[in-house]
């Protein structure tokens, strides 16, 4: 298990140095291809939740290193309404929710049945989203939810959960590379020797 | 839950409430670290995209003519700037010595960066430039393009900076009417997914006579942006029960910006703050 997780660590730094590269599509509201959340959300379901924390931990800090806007300090007489923001390290909370979400579908996913799990990716992304922006309109005091956001979030779910079987593709291959057993149909043939 | 899975569990939370409670200048020197170590990835993929986005471009023009044509459109936008600095200057100096008998000495200098990514965030408007520390660049610093104000530098790096654009909310800016005594702050409209994105202009006067199409500009107070840098124009004037608010059009094309120019070394700010001291 340790070769295979140490694989999905190496996967996802170099998807978060991919996912600058991804353009966004301006003809669907802006919707965007979450390469690490999807990668993430894929290797979730086949560790266990010990694994699943670990990832999320390490993705939550990165993601975080890379996104998070630090106040400006403007004199307080102008700019009486600074625009609050998320504390550094949330991040790490969303990736477990949506970790955890995954980790529902396991027992699906051991029994071979992967779509189901291709379905609860786009829920899991839909989740992420859709809290994340709960916790901005929460710290800013006004909710910041608009028709626009919704679509931005449901064609931003969709896209990503339609790259999920390329990822789960992968994560398999790997699986067998490093012999770490994903599927319980696996581990009974083991059994039976 | 087996006992190992709970044991790991409350690390996880520990760890992660641990991380919740670092300071701004904790987390400045952990982005920093982790842009260190992504930037040559960055920068490598960077002139990847950008080879390849030029071998499609050269179909239609050679390589030659778009080398000069770049260099020739920054030369041009940074002339523009300064052009405008320098009437903005010449105003301000006949104000003065007309009023004070008094010339005032500023010195400024524009830096030409092109921009390398954009919108690289989910819910915040920034975008990625070429030029960071290496180049004199730090934090804070104000950003503009052909038309007016841009945004400002979020964070600095070695060799790249990030910078907030007007569009975002956190983006605010105390701005004044051409033509008018409002004076408001301006911020990005949160979830506006529309193509030419408008500015929400706040704490306008109840009865508030704006005209669709004036001027808006940066007062300079508050110690952000520097005075007198076109934001944009009103489009709309939404009236209120206590205070009124206007939508602005910005006078920059954020969604198409390819050069930018960092006012580095703004005497004027400090020599003022030097003044009032």
């Amino acid at each position: 298990m340790i070769r295979y997780l140490l694989a999905i660590f190496v996967i996802l730094l170099a998807s978060f140095v991919l996912r600058q590269f991804v353009p966004v599509f301006p003809e669907f509201y802006h919707a965007r291809f979450f390469l690490v959340l999807l990668i993430f959300i894929c290797a979730a379901v086949t560790l266990d939740a010990i694994g699943m924390l670990l990832l999320s931990f390490v993705c939550g800090l990165l993601w975080d290193a890379q996104h998070t806007i630090l106040p400006v300090v403007g004199d307080p007489e102008i700019y009486t309404d600074t625009a609050a923001t998320l504390k550094f390290g949330y991040s790490i909370f969303l990736f477990a929710i949506a970790g955890f979400v995954m980790q529902g579908v396991r027992p699906l996913f051991k029994e071979g049945k992967w779509q189901a799990s291709f379905l609860v990716t786009g829920v899991a992304v839909f989740l992420y989203l859709v809290i994340e922006l709960m916790l901005l309109s929460f710290v800013r005091g006004r909710v910041v939810l608009t028709g626009d956001t919704l679509r931005f979030i449901f064609f931003s779910s969709v896209l990503t959960m339609l790259f999920s079987p390329f990822v789960f593709l992968l994560l398999f291959k790997l699986a067998k590379t490093f012999r770490y057993e994903i599927r319980i149909k696996g581990l009974r043939h083991r059994g039976h020797h | 839950m087996k006992p190992l899975t709970l044991f790991v569990l409350l690390i996880f939370l520990g760890a992660t409430t641990w991380v919740l409670t670092w300071s701004p200048l904790t987390v400045r020197k952990f982005q920093e670290t982790y842009y260190r170590a992504i930037g040559p990835f960055l920068k490598s993929g960077s002139n990847i995209e950008k080879f390849s986005r030029e071998f499609v471009r050269e179909v239609e023009h050679s390589e030659n003519l778009q080398r000069k044509l770049e260099a020739i459109q920054a030369d041009y936008g940074e002339l523009k700037i300064i052009e405008g600095r320098f009437r903005e200057l010449e105003r301000e100096n006949l104000q003065l010595n007309q009023a004070l008998g008094f010339q005032k000495g500023t010195t400024f200098d524009v830096k030409a960066a092109k921009v390398i990514k954009r919108q690289p965030s989910t819910w915040w408007d920034t975008l990625t430039i070429n030029r960071g520390e290496k180049d004199d660049l730090g934090t804070q610093l104000t950003v503009l393009a052909e038309g007016g104000l841009v945004g400002r530098v979020d964070q600095a790096f070695e060799d790249a900076a990030n910078v907030l654009l007007l569009t975002d909310e956190s983006c605010q800016v105390s701005v004044y009417i051409e033509g008018s005594p409002e004076k408001g702050i301006l911020s990005g409209d949160p979830g506006d997914y529309g193509t030419t994105p408008l500015l929400r202009l706040r704490y306008l006067s109840r009865n508030a006579a704006l005209q669709q199409g004036m001027k808006v500009f940066t007062t300079g107070l508050g110690g952000i942006f520097p005075p007198d840098i076109q934001v944009g124009t009103i489009a709309e004037t939404i009236p209120g029960s206590y205070e009124s608010e206007a939508l602005v059009k910005p006078s920059v094309d954020l969604q198409n910006l390819a050069v930018v120019f960092v006012l580095a070394g703004d005497q004027t700010a400090v020599e003022e703050k030097e003044a009032e001291e």
